[in-house]
């Protein structure tokens, strides 16, 4: 029986594969040659399997599969067309079957690079300058694609009258001669001038604004100059030819300069043979201040999702995730012992995202992992805060699920939330003037000719919308604003701000493979300021090999400060990159910016003034907890999802993935100890 | 986790003449994906019951879930793949060792990579990639070859390509079109599609070449299955395309109809319809030729049919809502189905007894257990 039960088993194990003959296919021939494609085109690609004497090998099954770049394009499996929606690279695979034999692979020899479109757009700023005689300036073009790719085209220069002005191909400018000339900047079809100025060399005095200066570190100075002639007069509106050193900072060419560290810098404005330098001593920040828990609700039955405060600044709500199908009502009213009320529960498996209406009367939730895969948004009664009541639900055409919701309330048109689709990568638009009965308005999706569209997160600011759209960057989208033409339920675009990711994040592909997870992950426009806040999604292509736990990963990221002042240009001034752990969701209040970054903890900045540079460099940093501890879900490791500052009594509310929720005061600066006589 | 199993008389009337249920000699073991909380888990199930022997999460980012799917091991045990439906916005297929769960490798399929199986050979893998959630649009079969972990092609195919398996010799590969309400007959060598079959109540008709536009089936998915058919309504919503041992029949589970629509592979006729249990879902055959299995997403229960008769021989009740995969041990002895559950409820695997024909042990795992593959047997631990 034994010998039986035995010889059973060894009958039931795995058999071996027993290995494919080599493939008559030594080669795969492709074409086009030209491996270079404009963002928004297509090309047919032809596929021949030849075999060693170089003759086509009949019946082989040709594909084409792409290593990378699956955010940027897409290869149409039956037609073998590559569809390049935006800027990037496309390694491919080229396979050959002959059946029977194993596939021919080679994914070593093609790529394909997708350049920014045609030049539409050629920027230049400022739009004039002046500089006297014998100086030597650079100016700077910038040149986009119609669909806001930056173009790598180069940029020609030519001056109307080069005895005036002569320009060179990178943009050196030099004043010969006083008079005027136009210098225009083109690329494709597309230029743009710059008027300049250029004035005798009659600067007997130059002087520097302010002259000397005491700062902090990350503080920016607005540098100008005072030059005046031989009989004192003043000769205004020049443009000096700006240096600085040391090097640990930034200085523009608008002569506006941030120091990274503390000391003593020399800044220096040239006009022509004059030059006139500047005193800057930096000193420290000095922002860093303690933290308190002030308060601790440890979550073990399901991960730890969006947290969210009532207006009333008295009850919290937290979501659940990895099976959590569950919103949790939280009496904050005493923030030392946040207890747990009432919950809400709904055909769910994650919670991703929430918000109440401005009244505080109803609060709508995202659902996805339905058990019918019916996923969709629940509205909920909030009258009574503590114990949220589903009144309803808005399930059509959102079946996949919604990953982030906002409310947008105008008088004129009503109550609106916008949802992330995603299934379609389309920002749905449900009408909830009437909370019982949500109806479709309309949806607004970017424009890409294949389906790796993704959009995650949005945010609303004075009916402008800033939609985090994955690999298409931040778009930004009048939705009720009106100065574009937008309205609720027909959002115009107002401008789009992309980057290249790969780029950006190569360290990440270095330490890890291709086909890494990045993305435009959240932005936050500055309430009563001119930034808006975005930071990226980044983690690595599998487990670091040979780890586990919280050290088979991390994650990676970046927040970039874009300063909106001119919204039709948004434009990159500042970014924070932490050494460690990436940048989830943040939330600003005043000069504080609030950040949940995932394994690194809670972060809290300063923001105060005007930003510029390397965040981080400068010191801008006020506080961090590691916010993790025995208890909750997954013992002694941060995942820190995001922080919400509750107005009412100035806590952040600080909900880590892992563990719960913790509620954190950021203490007062401590006075400064008096030095030791 | 443990659960012993409760190998007692089962009482359900329609097993009253089946044999008593014996202890297994041997331990089974078998891998299942949650697809609610990116799990995937081990189970041993022997003679001291069903336990978890190990569990992984995986993923790139816990707070983005991936939703593993479907699960399939090779036929040298060595590895298992995992496809997950979630991306931005594509999903994944994933290799992984048996012994340890360590990852070797991963790419990029489609939308919603769901049903998932190597091929006899296992040199293949073959994925239908769903499309669930995106625009209703055509969809595809991804073939990966294994040992690269390369799609060697992508063949369109119909909108929602579901449940498929390929025939024993690997030669044929079926998928169920729940929109089409069609079968899709690929041919593996050539990998083309080689016929299609109608599958709407009345209207059965197998027809050579791929299909065209979409004619029938409503713009509905039916809750996943989950939503019964409204008075009227003939269409199939297929969800599941199991081939037989023999090679001679494909069995279709018609998830609205809750029937199976039996189909000559020769002649590409329709020989009969059985009926099965409230919103039939997937399919499994016994490896002697004489059960079809299903599970029943609707009727919270697991079908056991003769396959030669056609007469269900048990409709057993599971533990938990919503069953979904299901296998059955090389030996024929089990058939071991995953149940969602709903919302927080955990995932579950019922182990079914098919020669007493009774649920005879249950094991809890993540939530949304799905997809599921036998791995291998062992001496009792």
């Amino acid at each position: 029986m034994l010998l039986l039960s035995a010889a059973l088993i060894l009958f039931q194990q795995p058999q071996q594969t027993a290995q494919l003959p080599p493939s008559p296919v030594k080669r795969i021939e492709i074409e086009p040659a030209n491996r270079t494609i404009t963002a928004g085109d297509s090309v047919q690609l032809h596929l021949r399997a030849l075999d060693e004497n170089g003759a086509a090998v009949p019946n082989a099954v040709l594909s084409v599969k792409m290593l990378g770049g699956q955010g940027e394009g897409d290869v149409k499996p039956e037609s073998f067309w590559l569809v390049a929606s935006s800027v990037g690279k496309f390694p491919l695979a080229l396979v050959a079957t002959a059946p029977g034999t194993r596939p021919f692979i080679d994914s070593t020899s093609v790529e394909f690079r997708a350049v920014a479109g045609p030049v539409t757009r050629v920027e230049v700023q400022p739009k004039s300058i002046a500089i006297v005689s014998g100086q030597s300036l650079r100016v700077e073009a910038l040149a986009f694609s119609r669909v806001n790719d930056r173009s790598h085209e180069p940029v020609r220069w030519r001056s109307s009258d080069a005895k005036v002005v002569s320009v060179s191909a990178e943009g050196m400018i030099t004043g010969s001669v006083p008079g005027k000339a136009v210098l225009t900047a083109s690329a494709g079809t597309a230029s743009a001038s710059l008027d300049v100025r250029v004035v005798p060399a009659t600067v007997a005095r130059l002087t520097l604004f302010p002259a000397k200066s005491e700062v902090r570190q990350g503080d920016v100075i607005p540098f100008r100059v005072d030059a005046k002639d031989a009989a004192g007069k003043a000769i205004s509106g020049l443009t000096p030819t700006w240096s600085f050193s040391p090097g640990d900072g930034q200085l523009d060419a608008d002569g506006h300069f941030v120091a990274y560290r503390t000391g003593s810098y020399t800044v220096t404005a040239t006009l022509g043979s004059r030059a006139a330098s500047a005193n800057v001593t930096v000193r420290e920040r000095d922002v860093r201040r303690s933290v308190t828990v002030v308060g601790r609700l440890p979550r073990t039955g399901f991960a730890t999702s969006e947290v969210w405060i009532h207006p009333n600044g008295k009850v919290a709500y937290l979501g659940t995730h990895m099976g959590g199908d569950r919103l949790y009502a939280i009496d904050i009213s005493n923030p030392a012992a946040p207890t747990v009320v009432d919950s809400i529960q709904a055909n769910t498996r994650l919670v991703n995202d929430m918000q109440t209406t401005a009244d505080g009367n109803y609060l709508v939730f995202t659902r996805e992992g339905a058990a019918d895969r019916k996923n969709g948004i629940v509205i909920a009664d909030t009258h009574d805060p503590l114990h949220p009541r589903e009144i309803s639900q808005f399930v059509d055409g959102v079946a996949s699920g919604v990953h982030s919701v906002y409310i947008y309330e105008n008088d004129k048109y009503g109550k609106y939330v916008f949802i992330t689709n995603d299934g379609t990568g389309a920002i749905d638009i449900v009408n909830i003037t009437d909370p019982l009965h949500p109806v479709r308005a309309g949806e607004w999706r970017t424009d890409r000719p294949d389906a790796s569209r993704y959009v995650h997160d949005l945010d609303i600011v004075d009916g402008i919308m800033y939609a985090s759209y994955w690999n298409d960057g931040l778009v930004i989208l009048d939705i009720g604003n009106g100065k574009w033409g937008g309205k609720p339920d027909k959002p115009v675009m107002i401008s789009q701000y992309k980057y290249d990711l790969d780029s950006l994040y190569k360290e990440v592909e270095d330490v890890s493979s291709a086909g890494f997870g990045r993305g435009t992950h959240t932005a936050w426009r500055q309430r009563g300021g001119k930034y808006v806040f975005i930071s990226d999604e980044v983690y690595l292509n599998g487990d670091i090999e040979g780890a586990k736990d919280a050290s088979s990963s991390r994650m990676y990221g970046t927040l970039q400060v874009l300063d909106v002042s001119d919204i039709e240009h948004p434009k990159a001034v500042a970014w924070y990159t932490p050494e460690m752990g990436g940048v989830h969701n943040v939330w600003q209040a005043g000069d504080t910016l609030y950040m949940g970054a995932y394994d690194a903890g809670f972060h809290v900045f300063d923001i105060s003034g005007e930003l510029k540079g390397d965040l981080r460099a400068q010191h801008r940093e006020m506080a961090s907890l590691n916010t993790a501890d025995m208890g909750g879900a997954v013992k002694n490791a941060a995942f820190d999802w995001g922080v919400v500052l509750n107005p009412k009594d100035g806590l952040a509310y600080v909900n880590d993935f892992n563990n719960g929720l913790w509620v954190i005061r950021v203490n007062p600066k401590k006075p400064a100890t008096p030095a030791l006589p | 986790m443990l659960l012993v199993a409760a190998f007692a008389a089962a009482s359900l009337s329609a097993q009253q003449s089946a044999p008593p249920v014996t202890p297994p000699d041997r331990d089974y073991l078998v891998f299942v994906a949650s697809e609610g909380n990116d799990q995937i888990s081990l189970i041993r199930f022997g003679p001291r019951g069903a336990r978890v022997e190990r569990s992984r999460q995986m993923g790139t980012n816990p707070t983005e879930l991936v939703g593993p799917h479907g699960l399939s091991v090779s036929p040298d045990g060595l590895w298992y793949y995992v496809t997950t439906a979630h991306g931005t916005p594509n999903g994944s297929i994933w290799k992984f060792s048996t012994a340890d769960d360590r990852q070797a490798g991963r790419i990029e399929l489609g939308l919603f990579p769901a049903t998932v199986q190597v091929a006899p050979g296992g040199h293949y893998v073959w994925v239908v990639n769903f499309n669930l959630y995106g625009d209703m649009v055509p969809s595809s079969v991804s073939v990966v070859y294994a040992d690269q972990m390369v799609e060697v092609k992508r063949i369109p195919t119909c909108v929602m390509p579901h449940g498929s398996r390929l025939s024993t010799d690997g030669s044929k590969q079926y998928s169920a079109c729940m929109m089409n309400d069609e079968l899709i007959e690929i041919d593996a060598a050539r990998m083309a599609v080689d016929r299609h079959f109608m599958l709407a109540k009345g209207h059965e008709m197998g027809m050579t070449g791929a299909p065209g536009a979409m004619t029938t089936g409503a713009m509905d998915m039916g809750g996943h299955g989950m939503t019964p058919p409204k008075p009227g309504d003939v269409s199939c919503s297929p969800t599941w395309a199991q081939p037989s041992i023999d090679g001679q029949t494909v069995w279709v589970a018609c998830n609205k109809a809750s029937d199976l629509v039996e189909i000559d592979v020769a002649s590409w006729t329709m020989r009969r319809r059985i009926p099965a249990g409230e919103g039939v879902y997937n399919l499994a055959a016994s490896h002697d030729g004489r059960l079809i299995v299903g599970t029943n997403k609707r009727g919270k229960s697991v079908s056991v049919i003769d396959a030669v008769s056609g007469k269900e021989l048990a409709r057993i009740p599971t533990s938990r809502r919503v069953p979904s995969g299901l296998v059955i041990s090389p030996d024929d002895r089990y058939a071991f189905v995953t149940l969602e559950g709903v919302g927080s409820e955990p995932g579950t695997v019922d182990i079914i007894d098919l020669n007493a024909l009774s649920r005879i042990a249950s094991v809890d795992v993540g939530q949304q257990a799905g997809g599921i593959d036998f791995w291998k047997t062992d001496s009792p631990h």
